[in-house]
């Protein structure tokens, strides 16, 4: 099997194909401390691209509810457990996190879905360590999450206090998740046809239904399990990263590469997306000023989700400040700590940053701060906080200003009624 | 929702495991709420509501656990740093009127 950079995994890597970069990667930050669950963008997404015969159990964008939840069921243990059964009590990271580009959480020392199947499977064809779904298991994108119940024999209508469902006795967060654009797809390695690719201008990944037989290899190799069977077309379908948006071709855009739906039905304005620019060896080139760049590789607030798997997936998620450690270096790799901590008290930077998040629905390419004066220092949860009036402005495509936020003390105006209160 | 008896046949009966968690993991979860969406701009009223309404059922249950005052308490917390001041957005000037915006056009590199 050739031989390819995994800069996650801080390591050259198997991967059935050659190395192939495209110019720019699609790419996405979610904030999953700010999810409230609220299924906008599950709902942006179906009602796009997802809502007719045979889609109905068809969930490209989904939220679940970790660490009971998952759609399909239990995706995620499925295939953490088929890798630590292939390489028992040695799935682990080595060596530091450190500040390159090249290996920022340190090393994985154990084997990715790539390299498990080459050692554990046969015959020579299966590519991938995978699992087929089941039906059931993909029956309940929704199952566990915890929208209070009613009360019996009363429909349409909520309960005050919810206290009809199981509630949540301790820890769990949102996971809000679509196709990560894989640089190394798990789904194009798997299919025999070739028909997924990964487009080298935008490195969107593409299932190509004319050359689909519906062999389901891509449903069984995603570890994420993002490709998704359509029984009465008798193919696969995948999340198309709302290209034409990010094309700029989709009359709505009106030229400029704009983000996808789930992006801009935001409501708790937890997401970003981007194009980022990828260099000869496969690695994000340094691009100081583009808001996805500082949040993964200056600010190292934003983790790939399951590194370990070895796709090089291009999602990337804060992690949610709350949730027990060895959980989340699991989930997100060793870079937890670093990236809780920098998450908790803002730097000046990241702070301006954060308030690009969901303010147009434009691509941002690049922004600039204005420094304007120190208004406040402080503490807030032992920790010392400065807070500057700065301005953040965020350019598109050609450069041109989308727009720009600043802070300003806030105007109290009081009421007729009350002239002389506060 | 939920209008029956637990089957315990059925399999998308929920069946639930319980994780170590305690009362500190619920504080922080309520404090990063409070953090984000005073960040985010949102008023006292707004936040605290957010705790209120059962649909939110991280921040309710916190609301629940921990009692109206202390969620009260861990916002105004935030709420003296980030709501100092608020933010305001302001678009970028419009294309200049005539021109032609022009599709991303990206060089693919190589064959
Ligand atoms: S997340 Fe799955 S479907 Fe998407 S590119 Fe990666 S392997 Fe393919
Ligand atoms: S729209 Fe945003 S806040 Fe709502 S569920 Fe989706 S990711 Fe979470």
């Amino acid at each position: 099997m050739p031989t390819v950079k995994n800069w996650q995994l801080g390591r050259d890597m198997a991967y059935p194909y050659d190395a192939r970069y495209p110019e720019r990667q699609f790419a996405f930050v979610f904030n999953i401390n700010r999810c409230i669950a609220c299924q906008s963008c599950t709902m942006a997404c179906k009602s796009t691209w997802t809502f007719s015969k045979g889609q109905e159990h068809m969930w490209w964008a989904n939220v679940e509810t970790k660490p009971y939840g998952g759609y399909p069921r239990w995706w995620d243990v499925k295939i953490l457990e088929q890798l630590e059964t292939a390489n028992p009590g040695a799935q682990v990271w080595g060596g530091t996190p450190g500040d390159g580009r090249l290996a920022p959480y340190g090393t994985f020392e154990g084997q990715t879905i790539f390299e498990a199947a080459a050692r554990a499977l046969s015959p020579d064809s299966a590519r991938v360590l995978g699992y087929l779904p089941t039906d059931e298991e993909w029956n309940s994108p929704n199952i566990y999450e915890d929208n209070p119940v009613g009360k019996r024999g009363v429909r349409n209508a909520l309960d005050d206090t919810g206290v009809q469902l199981p509630v949540h006795k301790t820890w769990f967060f949102y996971l809000a998740r679509i196709c990560n654009h894989c640089s190394y797809p798990a789904c194009l390695a798997a299919c025999p046809r070739k028909a997924i690719y990964k487009r080298p201008e935008d490195g969107i990944v593409l299932l190509d239904q004319s050359e689909c037989r519906g062999y389901r290899k891509c449903v069984e190799a995603c570890p994420y399990k993002k490709t998704m069977y359509r029984g009465n077309t008798r193919t696969s379908e995948k999340c198309i990263a709302c290209y034409p948006r990010v094309e700029g071709t989709d009359p709505e855009s009106n030229g400029e590469p704009m983000e996808t739906r789930c992006m801009e039905a935001c409501i708790g304005q937890i997401r970003m997306q981007g194009l980022v620019t990828i260099a000869e060896d496969g690695t994000w080139a340094e691009d100081r000023y583009n808001p996805l760049y500082f949040l993964v590789h200056v600010a190292k607030v934003a983790l790939p989700l399951y590194p370990q798997f070895g796709t090089q997936p291009n999602g990337y998620y804060i992690p949610p400040r709350w949730v027990p450690r060895p959980y989340l270096r699991q989930m997100f790799g060793p870079g937890v700590d670093l990236a809780i901590e920098n998450s908790i008290s803002p730097s000046r930077e990241l702070l301006a940053v954060l308030q690009l998040f969901r303010r147009s629905n434009r691509i941002i390419f690049r922004y600039e701060i204005e420094e304007g004066p120190k208004i406040y220092e402080g503490s807030l949860h032992g920790r010392k906080v400065e807070l500057y009036n700065d301005t953040v402005i965020a350019f598109g495509k050609d450069g041109r200003e989308l727009f720009r936020t600043t802070v300003e003390e806030p105007v109290h105006v009081r009421s007729n009624a009350h002239a002389n209160s506060i | 929702m939920s209008y029956h008896d637990p089957e315990p046949e059925d399999p998308q009966e929920l069946v639930g495991v319980e994780l170590p968690g305690d009362e500190a993991v619920t504080r922080e979860m309520a404090a990063t709420f409070a953090d984000e969406f005073a960040q985010l701009g949102l008023t006292r009223i707004q936040i605290l509501s957010l705790y209120r309404r059962a649909e939110y059922t991280g921040a309710h249950q916190a609301w629940r656990l921990l009692g109206e005052d202390e969620i009260a308490r861990i916002v105004d917390e935030s709420l003296a740093v980030y709501g100092r001041f608020v933010w305001v957005v302001t678009d970028g000037p419009e294309e200049v009127a005539g021109s032609v915006a022009q599709p991303l056009r990206l060089v693919r590199r190589g064959s």
